[in-house]
């Protein structure tokens, strides 16, 4: 019997060797997402992955709320790296009101920002190590991240969303006595993550499980469009911070990390060694840094752009993010559109997981340093 | 380097820790040291004081009842209402002031940073759970009172690793 379909429906041909499996959203394994892979055997044939489980219309809520209070809830998709979400939008307000940054504010955000940077890193890394089951690698990370979530606190007041960047600078200046304790606890969390190389980066049961699973070669890393940990990953020497660098990243001395291998274990591995560069720049920047000044601008209490649109990106730990700000003369912005790292690096896993064993599916699918919550936005 | 030796070096990495102090908190009974007294906002230079940003505290003598702070409020949790309160100021003619629904705050402190007059500032208390919905809700006579915090923990950094001393 054959019945009409109605048009733009077609009937799927079922392989009887195939299954197809739904992994998540509420897996814990996938993170609010769902993974359809199709499976023959043991190995994946097709792979389709499903975001926007967790779509909170970031991009909507800001187009009723003015540039100030805009700040609290443009950070709640990245909790853990909710400096660097704010960077781009405040760079691109300053922009459209005409604002100049003080010196000591710009390397506040420099230091917040990679202090979150490393914060981010870490979370993910106890992730990934818990996903391969090394739950070793799940209680270091997690404990030694309470390093920088302490000075974060420090500094801002809070542990995570710490709504500590405006336009025109930092909520607050540094307390007292802070560069000490920042140096103290970033030298020893530099030491702490050194030691993850003998228990896991150099651990022959890791390497054995990550090691070429999921090869994303330098064409296809260009050609999908993949910023951050996996385009460097795959041997493209592309960083925001050197390439476009903002505030005074220019001023500051550190290098980019850059991997040929472009398998899983090298993507595990970048946002490590970034870690360590991380620590640098702090260094560097706490060196270099004015001691005293001011470190936010005066602004109107309503401030309003011009008929005008700025669009900014920094590096984030997830790779380029960028905002697009459209104003037209309101206290409001017209448009705000964020592009996240997360989302563009998300389009190479079907790619990387075709002819991969099912059970290599959380070592490719968390090397990507995706974050489900900052991809649907 | 082969793969027994490599092994061999991630367990000893491993049991090393065991003769390493605990780092983590144990947390009702011991809490975090803070810096300072709490967020606090400077008006006249435009510039935050750091500290924690907990429960706030409401000083009856400065505040007017110009309701910036919930305006400040409006567009981020909505948290802060203006009521009535029984005490006459001179400075406060409608005789209103703040009352905070802490199930709704998202202790960003941008009221701290609206209020031109000192009179609204945040403190270390964060243990402001509750059994209902309206003991989340602080009354301008509860938000004046100043918290009793007792916190004393702070990271130290030694040769054998980090602990909460």
């Amino acid at each position: 019997m054959t019945t009409e379909l109605p048009p733009g429906l077609a009937l799927q041909k079922v392989d009887e060797r195939i299954m197809t499996l739904n992994v998540g959203p509420q897996h814990p394994g996938s993170g609010h997402m769902r993974i359809i892979v199709q499976i023959d055997g043991d190995y994946i044939v097709a792979c389709d992955p499903d975001p926007g489980y967790v779509h909170r219309g970031e991009e909507k809520m800001a187009e009723y709320r003015n540039y100030i209070t805009n700040i609290p809830h443009l950070e709640r998709p990245v909790i853990h790296d909710s400096c660097n979400i704010l960077y781009p939008y405040v760079l691109g307000v300053e922009e459209l009101l005409g604002i100049e940054v003080p010196e000591r504010a710009k390397y506040i955000r420099v230091i917040a920002s990679e202090l979150n940077r490393c914060i981010y890193t870490m979370y993910w890394l106890a992730i990934y190590g818990i996903f391969l089951g090394h739950s070793t690698m799940f209680m270091w990370p997690a404990g030694d991240r309470e390093l920088l979530i302490d000075l974060m606190e420090k500094m801002s007041g809070a542990r995570v969303t710490h709504a500590h960047f405006v336009p025109g600078g930092v909520r607050n200046d540094l307390p007292p006595n802070f560069e000490d304790v920042c140096l103290r606890q970033v030298n020893y969390f530099e030491k702490r993550i050194k030691e993850y190389a003998a228990i896991f980066y150099d651990n022959p049961i890791l390497i054995a499980r990550t090691e070429k699973t999921g090869i994303l070669s330098r064409q296809d890393a260009i050609r999908l469009g993949t910023t951050g940990s996996v385009l460097r990953a795959s041997g493209v020497d592309y960083d925001l911070r050197k390439k476009e660098p903002y505030d005074v990243y220019d001023e500051l001395d550190f290098q980019t990390n850059v991997l040929k291998e472009g398998d899983s274990y090298a993507r595990s591995k970048v946002p490590w060694l970034d870690m360590m560069e991380s620590c640098r720049i702090i260094r560097n920047a706490l060196e270099k840094m004015p001691k005293s000044g001011s470190v936010r601008v005066k602004l109107k209490p309503n401030p309003k752009g011009g008929d005008d649109s700025v669009y900014k990106r920094v590096e984030s730990g997830r790779g380029s993010l960028g905002c697009y700000i459209v104003s037209d003369k309101k206290p409001e912005p017209y448009r705000v559109k964020l592009s996240v790292g997360s989302f563009r690096n998300l389009i190479a896993l079907p790619y990387l997981l075709k002819g991969e064993k099912l059970g290599n599916m959380p070592s490719v699918y968390w090397s990507l340093n995706y974050w489900p919550v900052e991809a649907d936005r | 380097m082969g793969t027994a030796t490599g092994i061999i070096k991630a367990l000893n990495s491993g049991i090393k820790h065991i003769a390493i102090k605990r780092f983590t908190l144990r947390y009702p009974e011991e809490k975090l040291k803070f810096v300072g007294d709490g967020y606090q906002f400077d008006p006249s230079t435009g510039v935050g004081i750091a500290g924690l940003k907990g429960r706030h505290m409401l000083f009856h003598d400065h505040c007017t009842g110009c309701q910036l702070c919930s305006i400040a409020c409006e567009g981020v949790a909505e948290a802060i209402a203006m009521v009535k309160v029984p005490d006459q100021q001179t400075q406060n003619k409608k005789s209103i002031m703040p009352q905070i629904d802490y199930g709704k705050c998202v202790f960003c402190g941008l009221c701290v940073d609206a209020c031109p007059f000192y009179a609204l500032y945040m403190t270390n208390d964060y243990e402001l759970s509750s059994f209902s919905k309206e003991g989340l809700i602080y009354t301008p006579a509860q938000l004046a009172v100043k918290p009793y915090v007792t916190q004393d923990s702070e990271i130290k950094i030694t040769d054998r690793g980090a602990t909460h001393g």
